[in-house]
């Protein structure tokens, strides 16, 4: 096994994209071709690397629970009175983040798929979209902090770039206030990675480090640190811990995204190209849930447990306003836009209740969402590339226009409202079981968020059934008349091939769901270990 | 203790519960060239076959229990399983058994639809998780099969896609059907957070945690885990919330005469035998959880149940919702079984209910299917499912009637029925079981005298009206409604003859003999016994369908009509008690309007903040603009303006005139001269 | 008695007088023989305090140098004044103003 593989799956992209800048812009086609090539490599580098992934590296806070680890030191910086700079080039591999490099790399395959007609500046966006997959893979991996702030901030370039400049008619809008909120988040969380840096010490070599598994000890606190559990600083007259877990919250909180933090999300989605749709839906917004889990959760434990009620709340609020939202919405982008938001509040809500069966619950939710929400974007891609209009009131019976068109989306629907069988059932279900034992097992969470968080389930039914009824059945009645009717062809083999794959692996994690709850387990078991101790 | 051997008896179950999925599949994979349903009725003929093997060797003998490890999350593991016991194996008879009638009547009664491969699919489908989640052996899977007859149901009553009716009904079905859903779900969660299990002879089992003496206060408390009896009570009463609205009990029932938009043998699959009386099974499954409260709680739900579905049926003029209030008025009985802790009797009406309701959908679906025939090749503007239009079928389709009239008589309890058996025997125990719990509790059983002598009512205006009464407008010329195929008859004779008492007992009049009733528990739960009540309610029982059948005859056939259809009753039977418009009322469009007010409120206060502290931002960096402009930068030019001022000033003295720069010098030379001159004095 | 102060009184009026003659002038010829007037007027004054250094006779010398330069700078001035009129067709020192601003 090549130790480097999985620095090999993060650059890969970036090697990629440095080939196409010395192929000339008028091959317009080689660009698509080499990102395919790419997107393939990856997924079988990925596949690969999940099936060599032994299930019992718990990872967490052990670098020798880690798998595929490269650590070799990176920055070293003597700074005088402030000591040694000790950056690392340190990543590594855990039950948390495989099945999200897995993710990441079948997520951008269906993208390429949907960037197959792209007529604009195409150099240009498929160098970005390389770029991109290289940062989402790298803050899936890093685990040195430095390096897991870069690969964060890397990320939001390109997809500024791909949202203001290949997106829809209100683009620049959308992109300046994903690009600001996005950074309003980070920005705070720069500085108390530099707080942590100053607070924490390698045990080893006696240096301050940005090393995120030293972090999570608190036995590498400087004793009379900011950040030091025993010294309990306090900051602004709250305790420094707290207010360093509130901010990294808040910064990932806004990826995830939680309301009222979420009014980005809609807008992008809007405004975006179909593959920049799916690549936020399906990818980045786990990196909100994935960063509570690695960063929130595993450094200021402490702090996780006093905040769990807060975020069980911010949780069922999400569930239940984003599907009240996506029910009064008419433009189907939009609609599963809400949805999205309220079924990454499940996510919350599970990660709240810092039970086994709802965190396990929320990562399973968050790859279930990523290829499930993937899909329905390509979904509403179709029909909006067909006649380009998306508004729900101006279709009836496309169901006996486009049948094959029909049954993705009756399945990508009953999917995303929690039918068992599929993958997102077994998020939602675990997660309010979860949630529901929360009060149980260490009191954390009071019984009637789960039960408030069910009734999203309820409300998914809700506007996902009156979508398809108001859509799909009846007599077919369109806005554009017989011309649209014309344009209204169903499944191309190209898109055939690209739902099929999500479709079915919605349906194989749905009814086989051990193939990624057993290698997220340990991590999991090992994460609610570290916060409740127990 | 599971066993973890395939045994042939659960080889056979598995198979009769995979077939009609492998059924599923192959006529999806197929498409349109899957027409004939051949697949799916193949399929589910082994089924029964198979089904029936595992009948023989499970009844009576010592359940049978096999899982395989499924997935672990955290450090739960979950199996999936089948369970064995006499309750399973005959649910999983009967449905086959109601199953392949209804398969063979398809053939004929769905003959040239342009979607029927979809049909069998569909059909297929909805067989597999039926099966699943009679035989599933702990709560998830259950639950998983449970919400799987959902979809299979909401793909059926939307059969018929292009009808905005049907996609209503189905919308309406699905959504009302996942409230119940929600309270499943968190029964599940309560149990599993007790007892860490959701197997279900773990829990329920004759060792199980949570089985307990009848009636008492509170359950076994085991090793493993423990629940509260507050909580206890909450679980019942979720698990009872799942079965109200899958088996539409007031006030959830409203999804099911909607459904009946869906085709006719769905409805008597689905409405009738099949998926209404999963919620029924669920509750004789967990029934240890139940105590005293939850237990009248179902009581009073189902007695409530019973009357208002048979007041609503006695004003319907479609013949489907007629037999729809029917179903649910008589699922409500099977409630009351429940609640009085009578479940084997409920099962066992279960079982009867779904033969002769069975037949009488099917029955009805043969005059539609006749009308239809009639409605288009006379070109006549009629409901074909309007029993106003009818009249005088008896000659028209005698098999069909001979068939209608014994299941209606198995309706109404008529002795020599099934129904009688196990529809008095409900009443028997409801009395006996009111007896010991007091006076107010008497009523339960009243109000169920009332609702049998209202549903022999309905059924016999119903026949009244279709076979007997003066033809309306069939009369005017001479139309012929021609009786049923034979795929559609023969199904229909075959569950004409399980209607009646020979299946169940030799013993026509005597439920005490019902070789099913042993079977299901072990030791009979039972009340104490009130002999003379025995005899009685039968005897009135009987005595009531007969007057209410001579009633239904001289109103309806002999057109003494007495009833005001403008009373203020009549009207609240006929719209089935204002019960959709008002949910439309306070449910539905209060919802729609709280979405759309937290739309507003997403746009305006939270984006609108959002945007706010974008224009407060742009503004602030205004203001920073001004300043900079005029301050700071103002201050810089301020010092050049001085400098270039004073520079404009001066250069008046370059005249360029040489002399006066030397008189300039010497002037300055006078002054510096005189000025020393004056310093050193 | 000729004391010191006739001596400076006598250079006193030759400055003013050349001094005027520089200031008001039309005529550059003129300034110039104003400025020859000045210079006579410090030569008159070096001679005068010249008793004063009988070992050295450091104010004759400083006069003889003072009249050889003056008259050096009169053939340079001469040839400047010369120039000026060849290229302004003046010498009237008041049309001679390029250096204004």
């Amino acid at each position: 096994m090549n130790p480097h593989l999985l620095t090999i799956l993060i650059f890969l992209p970036l090697a990629a994209a440095t080939s196409m800048l010395l192929v000339p812009s008028a091959k317009k086609a080689a660009y698509k071709y080499m990102a395919l090539t790419t997107g393939l490599l990856q997924l079988v580098l990925s596949g690969a690397m999940y099936h060599l992934f032994h299930p019992k590296g718990a990872g967490i806070t052990d670098e020798r629970l880690y798998q595929f680890v490269d650590h070799v030191p990176w920055i070293r910086l003597d700074m005088g009175s402030l000591g040694r700079l000790e950056i690392d080039y340190f990543i590594g591999v855990d039950g948390l983040s495989m099945p999200f490099l897995f993710l990441t790399s079948l997520v951008m395959l269906i993208a390429i798929g949907a960037s197959w007609h792209v007529q604009k500046r195409v150099k240009g966006y498929f160098i970005l979209l390389m770029v991109l997959d290289m940062a989402v893979m790298g803050v899936f991996s890093a685990l040195d902090f430095f390096l897991f702030y870069i690969f964060y901030e890397l990320m939001l370039l390109p997809l500024y770039f791909l949202i203001g400049i290949w997106g829809g008619a209100r683009r620049e809008y959308a992109a300046i206030k994903f690009f600001l909120y996005t950074l309003f988040g980070s920005v705070f969380m720069l500085l108390i990675i530099v707080g942590l840096y100053f607070s924490v010490i390698n045990p080893e070599t006696g240096a301050h480090t940005f090393n995120m598994l030293h972090m999570m000890d608190a036995a590498n606190y400087v004793p009379d640190s900011l950040f030091s559990a025993i010294a309990q600083r306090e900051l602004f007259g709250m305790p420094a811990r707290l207010l360093g877990f509130i901010v990294l919250f808040i910064a990932f909180a806004i990826k995830v995204p939680i309301v009222p933090l979420h009014t980005w999300l809609p807008d992008a989605h809007v405004e975006a190209p179909t593959p920049v749709s799916i690549i936020l839906a399906g990818i980045l917004l786990k990196i909100g849930g994935y960063g509570i889990l690695r960063v929130c959760l595993s450094i200021f434990p402490d702090a996780a447990l006093q905040s769990a009620w807060w975020l069980g709340l911010i949780g069922v609020v999400s569930i239940t306003y984003g599907a009240l939202v996506a029910l009064a919405q008419r433009d189907l982008k939009r609609m599963i836009a809400y949805s999205s938001v309220s079924h990454m509040g499940f996510v919350l809500l599970g990660i709240a209740s810092l039970t086994a069966a709802g965190t396990a619950g929320a990562v399973f939710q968050m790859i279930s969402h990523g290829f499930l929400s993937a899909a329905l974007f390509f979904l509403v891609g179709m029909l909006y590339d067909r006649v380009h209009d998306r508004d729900i009131y101006h279709f009836r019976g496309l169901a006996s226009l486009m049948p094959r068109f029909t049954v993705f989306v009756a399945i990508a629907f009953f999917a995303s409202l929690g039918l068992p069988g599929f993958s997102a059932f077994i998020g939602e279900a675990f997660v309010i079981i979860g949630a529901f034992n929360a009060e149980s097992i260490h009191g954390l969470l009071p019984r009637w968020m789960a039960i408030s968080g069910s009734v999203g389930i309820l409300l998914s039914a809700a506007y996902f059934l009156w979508t398809l009824q108001r859509m799909f059945f009846g007599q077919p009645r369109l806005k554009g008349g017989v011309e649209w009717a014309a344009a209204l062809s169903d499944a191309s083999p190209r898109e055939t091939l690209i739902m099929v794959p999500m479709l079915a692996l919605a349906f194989l994690l749905g009814i086989y769901p051990a193939l990624a709850l057993d290698n997220i387990n340990a991590s999991v078991l090992a994460l609610v270990e570290l916060v409740t101790g127990n | 203790m599971p066993a973890y051997t395939l045994t042939y008896p659960l080889l056979a179950a598995l198979s009769a519960v995979l077939l009609p999925f492998a059924a599923f599949l192959l006529t999806a994979v197929l498409g349109k060239k899957a027409k004939h349903g051949t697949i799916s009725i193949v399929a589910i003929s082994l089924s029964l076959l198979a089904a029936g093997y595992a009948f023989t060797q499970v009844w009576g003998n010592t359940p049978i229990h096999i899982q395989w490890h499924w997935f672990t999350i955290g450090r739960h593991a979950f199996h999936v399983g089948l369970l064995l016991d006499n309750m399973a194996v005959l649910m999983l008879v009967l449905v086959c058994l109601i199953a392949l009638p209804v398969h063979c009547y398809s053939i004929a009664y769905m003959r040239g639809d342009p979607g029927i491969h979809r049909y069998w699919a569909y059909l297929s489908l909805f067989c597999f998780a039926m099966l699943g989640l009679v035989v599933a052996d702990n709560l998830l899977l259950m639950y998983i099969c449970w919400e799987l007859v959902g979809f299979a149901s909401y793909l059926l009553i939307g059969f018929w896609y292009t009808r905005d009716a049907a996609v209503q009904a189905n919308k309406k079905a699905f959504i009302v059907n996942r409230i119940g859903d929600i309270g499943f779900l968190l029964g599940i969660a309560i149990l599993h957070s007790s007892f860490g299990t959701l197997d279900i002879q773990a829990l329920f089992g004759p060792q199980g945690l949570l089985t307990a003496p009848m009636g008492a206060d509170t359950p076994a408390i085991a090793a493993e885990g423990t629940i509260t009896s507050g909580w206890l009570t909450v679980a019942g009463l979720a698990f009872f919330l799942g079965t109200m609205a899958k088996s539409a009990q007031f006030p959830l029932h409203v999804w099911l005469p909607d459904a009946m938009e869906g085709p006719t043998s769905v409805s008597s699959l689905i409405h009738a035998a099949t998926m209404v009386a999963a919620g029924v099974f669920l509750l004789a499954r967990v029934f240890p959880i139940f105590d005293d409260t939850t237990l009248l709680v179902i009581t009073t739900t189902g007695t409530v149940t019973a009357f208002a579905a048979a007041y609503f049926a006695l004003a319907q003029y479609d013949i489907k919702k007629i037999l729809a209030f029917s179903t649910i008025s008589q699922l409500g009985f099977m409630m009351v079984g429940i609640g009085i802790g009578m479940y084997h009797v409920a099962l066992f009406h279960l079982v009867t209910h779904a033969f002769f309701k069975c037949l009488l959908f099917l029955s009805a679906g043969a005059i539609i299917h006749g009308m239809q025939h009639a409605k288009e090749k006379h070109q006549l503007d009629i409901d074909p499912q309007d029993i106003r239009h009818m009249g005088g079928l008896r000659r028209h389709m005698p098999l069909t009637f001979t068939t209608m009239l014994i299941a209606s008589l198995a309706l109404a309890g008529f002795p020599f029925t099934a129904g009688y058996l196990s529809k008095d025997a409900l009443l028997v125990h409801a009395f006996e079981w009111a007896a010991l719990h007091g006076e107010a509790a008497i009523a339960i059983p009243l109000v169920l005298v009332i609702v049998s002598i209202l549903t022999s009512f309905y059924i016999f205006r119903l026949l009244a009206k279709v076979f007997f009464a003066r033809p309306s407008v069939l009369a005017n010329n001479d139309i012929h409604i021609h009786e049923a195929s034979r795929w559609m008859l023969a199904p229909m004779a075959f569950l004409a003859f399980c209607s009646l008492f020979p299946i169940f007992t030799f013993h026509p009049l005597n439920d005490g003999q019902v070789w099913l009733l042993h079977g299901l528990v072990a030791e009979a739960p039972t009340l104490p016994p009130l002999r003379p009540l025995h005899i009685l309610v039968p005897a009135l029982a009987t005595a009531a369908t007969l007057v209410m059948a001579t009633l239904a005859w001289r109103w309806y056939v002999n057109g003494h009509y007495p009833i005001r259809t403008k009373g203020v009753l009549y009207r609240l039977s006929e719209r089935q008690g204002y019960l959709n418009e008002l949910y439309d009322a306070i449910i539905v469009r209060p919802l729609l309007k709280l979405s759309l007010l937290l739309l507003w409120i997403d746009h305006h206060v939270v984006d609108g903040a959002i945007n706010g502290m974008a224009t407060a931002g742009r503004s602030l960096a205004g203001i920073a603009a001004w300043i900079d402009y005029h301050l700071v930068d103002g201050l810089i030019r301020l010092v050049g303006n001085l400098a270039w001022g004073a520079g404009h000033v001066l250069r008046r003295s370059q005249t360029g005139r040489v002399q006066q720069y030397v008189a300039l010098v010497f002037f300055i030379v006078l002054v510096i001269l005189l000025y020393h001159i004056f310093a050193q004095a | 008695m000729i004391t010191l102060t006739h001596f400076l009184v006598v250079g006193a009026c030759l400055f003013s007088t050349g001094l005027y003659a520089v200031l008001s002038r039309r005529n550059a010829l003129l300034v110039l023989v104003g400025i020859e007037l000045m210079i006579n007027a410090a030569i008159v004054n070096l001679v005068a305090f010249g008793r004063y250094d009988k070992s050295l006779y450091g104010g004759q010398v400083f006069a003889l140098f003072a009249i050889v330069l003056a008259a050096a700078a009169v053939a340079v001035a001469l040839a400047i004044i010369l120039n000026v009129y060849k290229f302004y067709k003046s010498v009237n020192p008041e049309d001679i103003s390029n250096l204004k601003d």
